[in-house]
């Protein structure tokens, strides 16, 4: 029997699959405006955020509507429950997109020393958990989403490096104490993006196989 | 009959194949019923619900060529036995249906006509179970100052609950109900579902219900009858938001049925 709500669910994945898509290009181009200096590119996203935050709303409300009249369960209760959750993940890594656009600026006079450390890799790392994350919610794929919180060990222990290099390279020479902090605190931003995108992953498992397991939790 | 403890079980049907005729209308349905729980039973029409309902107090005996295969146990006698005598089963496992039927008497008959045929006279005794009853069926308040009104004078849900009464009169341990809410508007819903949690407490309560938001918020465990079968029996938690087969999830969700 065709249900006139399951209109509204595949509105809803589709939101959020668009809304995934955008936050992708928001790190992409975020971290292509730190490790080339661009501020122009920096600025595309510190304005397209608001987009980023429209879609947040626009699902909000989708998933308010679906909840009051059609008490979903199930198989739709976790979808709704998921998007609600993803929703608000993806509308985090958005802001954090826009927190490394705006250290473009401070930067820019440090071009070479951000480009001699691991941010880049960092960043292509993080960037692809986000990546991987919203294609396990798209194809409800749960193994990949599993390797998903798997890589988040991985970024953590590069956020740990970096902070230990950063803080002995401004030991060694107070000159570069200036963008050393920033990288600190753009390092920490992308083990963020990780974190985020690991959420996500948890919310796929939740979705899939009905089990919760954030913070260690059974069943 | 002697209460005989089952692992906490009330009602076990083992195997129970039930024919209307040629008809199969229940197809080796086995089921363990919790006591003092709630258990739901959902499912399309003519999925089986109520004839696997009626078939707990034997209501189905008065159906022109009805025939029971496997056990009904009840407190682990089987309720199809020759032996057991059906107007004692059935003040053991009470019954409320979907349309209210007070007896057109009064308030106070309505309850006192079960324990009198039971053979209580003493008017104390009668006095003292109209109040228990009316009172565990949440309607002692609205009806106390009138007992001598018209059960037919009540609202469509005091009726209801009128008829709870009276199946408590007798002081079942079992109540089945047949769509108990399905003719009420949502207020006297909401106090027939409250009154139904309230009951759990002392009685084992088997419900059969098309109005699947209510199974999810009266009952503790919820079975999902398909053409005759069961198809899944589980914690109501568990059905409603992780059940374990797909036509059980293709039904909840409105898929099908």
């Amino acid at each position: 029997m065709p249900r006139h709500f399951e209109l509204e669910l595949d509105q809803l994945r589709t939101m959020l699959i668009r809304m995934g898509s955008l936050v992708e290009e928001q790190i992409e181009l975020s971290v292509k405006a730190i490790l080339e200096s661009n501020p122009s590119i920096a600025q595309i996203v510190i304005e397209r955020d608001r987009k980023v935050d429209e879609f947040d709303n626009e699902i909000d409300k989708q998933c308010m509507r679906v909840f009051a009249l059609t008490q979903p369960v199930a198989i739709d209760l976790r979808l709704l429950m998921a998007a609600l959750k993803i929703n608000s993940d993806l509308e985090r890594i958005g802001d954090i997109a826009v927190n490394l656009a705006e250290r473009v600026e401070p930067l820019s006079a440090y071009g070479n020393f951000v480009k001699s450390t691991s941010l880049g890799p960092m960043a292509a790392a993080a960037r692809e958990m986000v990546k991987q994350a919203i294609d396990a919610f798209v194809n409800s794929d749960v193994e990949l989403a599993k390797k998903v919180l798997q890589s988040d060990d991985r970024v953590d222990t590069m956020d740990r490096e970096m902070f230990a290099l950063m803080l002995k390279t401004m030991k060694e020479d107070p000159k570069v104490i200036e963008p050393a902090a920033h990288v600190m605190i753009l390092s920490r931003h992308i083990e963020r993006l990780a974190d985020h995108a690991t959420n996500i992953a948890e919310d796929v498992v939740f979705l899939v196989n009905a089990k919760i397991i954030k913070h260690q939790a059974e069943g | 009959m002697h209460p005989i403890r089952n692992n906490g079980y009330k009602i076990q049907s083992k195997d129970l194949t039930i024919y209307y005729g040629d008809r199969k209308a229940l197809n080796g349905i086995s089921m363990q019923i919790p006591e003092h729980k709630v258990t739901a039973i959902i499912g399309p029409s003519g999925c089986g619900k109520s004839t696997f309902l009626r078939s707990l107090n034997r209501m189905n005996d008065l159906i022109e060529d009805f025939r029971a295969e496997g056990e009904v146990m009840v407190d682990g006698i089987n309720v199809y036995d020759s032996r057991v005598d059906v107007v004692e089963l059935r003040k053991k496992v009470g019954m409320i249906f979907q349309k209210s039927n007070p007896f057109p008497k009064s308030i106070y008959e309505n309850i006192a006509y079960g324990p009198r045929i039971n053979g209580v006279r003493d008017k104390g005794r009668l006095d003292e179970i109209v109040e228990k009853s009316l009172r565990r069926a949440a309607l002692w308040d609205e009806v106390k100052d009138d007992l001598r009104k018209s059960g037919l004078a009540l609202s469509g849900g005091q009726q209801q609950r009128l008829c709870i009464a009276r199946a408590l009169a007798v002081d079942p341990e079992i109540l089945l109900m047949d769509e108990p809410a399905s003719a009420l508007d949502p207020i006297a819903t909401a106090k027939i579902e409250e009154l139904i949690h309230e009951l759990k407490e002392n009685y084992t309560i088997v419900i059969v219900t098309h109005n699947m938001q209510q199974a999810a918020r009266v009952s503790d465990y919820t079975a999902f009858l398909y053409m005759g079968e069961l198809v899944e029996f589980d914690e109501t938690k568990k059905i409603f938001t992780n059940p374990s087969m797909k036509q059980t999830e293709d039904y909840i969700t409105g898929r099908f049925g």
